[in-house]
């Protein structure tokens, strides 16, 4: 009987409910976690990718995170090639802007513009919506640092901590557990790992399994965005100390 | 023959427009205000063709204020230049395009004076001081010699005085006087400028 | 201007309507990344072409994640003019700048439709462009230190200028080496 309202895009089922939008929320639920931190002087963003087989080649750049303009990184969490449509509009969404208007793009609105798209498509006829979800950070000088997310339905939210993916609900509680106000980049940094590491399947994180990125002042209070190498990621994670807790927790 | 002058002080902008309204040799009206106010802290004054000044000066307001409403914020003045410069490029390379020239004024985020001053072509400077038109060519020389960035508004509107002196002594047609505006922090306010 | 492991660009800073002098301050080089566009001509396709060619440059680094490199630029440069064929941007760019991965300093200048013009020695643009020939072909020898360089730029662009009553009015000098950038700028003849 469902069929009826399943198959397509534009149909509310009796219920009033968008199977095919529901559906999209369900696929990007077996995605990777991705986690967003906010603090006072920046953002972060961890995400975990999962390696399929290890025949696969590693990719040498990232695959979930993606660099939008000077000031805004986003996560994502979903099919990777429906987040590149979006991204690459989004890209030349946020250039328009600038040489428009000759100033960045604030960041809602750059989000805006990208939420407009996938709402286009829960509505034409046709069309599967898009299927990911994204965590965005950013920096205008309207609001300061910032962090949203989005998802296939076109909605989208600002928050102090947010994930999105698998396991996102025991992700979100960890986070409202232990987020404080006044967190710094550095406690950030160690508050998403150590949530991303609590959330993900496996009991070890490694930089084949995690992208990191951060947004923050350099020394001359300058943006400075930063899409971290496996290399830097490896050593973060040896100096947060989240291997080691890790392992006391399976203790446990 | 219209009018347009701005001077950049060290706390506010100042905007002068003549008040004529020409065509030929007929002064069609003498009470003609030649700015548009796009947002509390900015506004355009311009001059060009007939016609063309009035619909770009309407479309550029209609869009400043869309942009207000959409993004529930002012847009700051290099921007408003920036938005201006881009529509004059794009008319110029089209089959109609705008003959606009324009004097943009304000305070960027509603606290830098600012003043830009942008032509047809689609050419834009920030600048001290600008005029467009044969005004220019009275009044640079003046507004060069007596110019200083650190003038209040009293000493800027003196400075206009001399410029209105100059141009009511060489003008070769009565412009009917000018409409004065000041831009501050308090927002835009005529000046009665005798 | 092409010295040892280092380049030179510099502009003027005239803004004029025909004989009229509008501004002083109008700059006509710019950077995206760590390759330099000077850009004469029409006021209104500089800017315009300056804003084009940091949308380009931006989208670049994004898509490749590295910056842009001066030869790659100057290929884009040359395509992005010939687009416009017949209805072009009225525009002499120059491009300089140093290879990030083999050190090679790079300069190369442009007809107002793409044809690239790929100089060893030193590349000039603008009203001023037969002063500058002058002066350059007088003042120029190779593998000039980034001091001497700017000297000589400097010189050559002062005195071409000061030939051409288009040009003038302040310059800006950027001597640029592997790994700094050094930004001057000049007082000249106001007049």
């Amino acid at each position: 009987m469902s069929r009826r309202y399943d198959s397509r895009t534009t149909i509310f089922s009796p219920e009033g409910r968008l199977y095919q939008v529901e559906y999209a929320l369900e696929a990007i639920n077996h995605a990777g976690t991705a986690i967003g931190v906010m603090a006072k002087d920046g953002v972060v963003l961890a995400a975990e990718r999962k390696v399929t087989s290890k025949l696969l080649e590693q990719d040498t750049s990232a695959e979930k995170m993606y660099v939008l303009n000077d000031k805004t990184v986003c996560a994502v969490a979903g099919m990777t090639a429906d987040a590149g449509i979006l991204i690459n509009n989004v890209r030349y969404s946020a250039q328009q802007y600038l040489k428009t208007y000759g100033e960045d793009i604030p960041i809602e609105t750059l989000v805006k513009r990208i939420c407009d798209v996938k709402q286009g498509y829960t509505q034409h006829g046709g069309l599967r919506p898009f299927g990911v979800s994204f965590i965005f950070a950013g920096y205008d000088d309207r609001y300061g640092f910032q962090l949203y997310t989005s998802n296939p339905s076109g909605n989208y939210s600002g928050w102090k901590a947010t994930s999105i993916g698998a396991n996102n609900n025991s992700a979100q509680t960890l986070l409202k557990q232990d987020y404080k106000d006044d967190l710094t980049l550095e406690e950030a940094k160690t508050l998403a790992l150590k949530v991303l590491s609590k959330t993900t399947d496996s009991n070890k994180l490694t930089s084949e399994k995690v992208e990191f990125s951060t947004i923050g002042l350099d020394a001359n209070n300058n943006i400075k965005l930063k899409i971290w190498s496996p290399e830097s990621i490896d050593k973060l994670l040896k100096e947060s100390g989240v291997l080691t807790r890790d392992e006391e927790g399976d203790d446990k | 023959m219209d009018i347009i002058l701005g001077i950049k002080v060290q706390d506010s902008v100042i905007v002068a427009t003549s008040k004529a309204f020409t065509r030929g040799i007929s002064i069609l009206k003498d009470k003609d205000d030649k700015t548009r106010v796009l947002t509390p802290h900015n506004l355009i004054a311009f001059t060009g063709e007939a016609g063309d000044t009035t619909q770009f000066a309407d479309y550029i307001q209609a869009n400043i204020q869309l942009f207000s409403m959409r993004e529930n914020t002012e847009l700051n003045s290099k921007s408003i230049a920036s938005f201006i410069r881009q529509q004059l490029a794009t008319s110029i390379r089209s089959r109609t395009p705008y003959q606009v020239q324009i004097l943009l004024g304000g305070l960027n985020k509603g606290t830098e004076p600012f003043l830009s001053l942008l032509d047809y072509l689609g050419t834009r400077v920030d600048l001290p001081y600008c005029a467009h038109g044969y005004a220019a060519f009275y009044t640079m020389s003046l507004l060069d010699h007596h110019y200083r960035p650190d003038m209040n508004t009293e000493e800027g509107l003196k400075l206009l005085k001399l410029c209105n002196e100059e141009l009511e002594k060489r003008m070769p047609i009565d412009f009917k006087g000018l409409y004065v505006k000041v831009i501050d922090k308090d927002g835009i306010r005529d000046i009665d400028f005798a | 201007m092409v010295g040892k492991d280092c380049v030179a660009i510099a502009c003027d800073l005239r803004l004029g309507n025909q004989s009229l002098g509008v501004a002083n301050n109008f700059e006509k080089v710019f950077q995206l990344g760590h390759v330099f566009l000077g850009l004469t001509g029409l006021a209104s396709d500089v800017l315009t072409v300056h804003e084009n060619f940091r949308m380009k440059a931006n989208l670049y680094k994004m898509r490749e994640e590295r910056e842009i490199e001066p030869e790659s630029f100057a290929n884009l440069v040359s395509s992005t003019l010939y687009e416009r064929r017949f209805g072009p941007w009225f525009v002499g760019p120059i491009v300089a700048g140093i290879n990030s991965k083999t050190g090679k300093p790079f300069i190369c200048s442009f007809d107002f439709i793409g044809c690239p013009d790929f100089a060893k020695d030193f590349a000039v643009s603008g009203t001023a462009s037969d002063q500058l020939y002058g002066m350059c072909e007088s003042l120029y020898e190779p593998n000039l230190e980034p001091e001497d360089l700017f000297e000589t730029i400097s010189q050559a662009l002062l005195n071409a200028a000061d030939r051409d009553t288009l040009s003038g009015w302040g310059a800006a000098v950027y001597v640029i080496t592997k790994d700094k950038v050094i930004k001057r700028y000049l007082k000249s003849r106001q007049d």
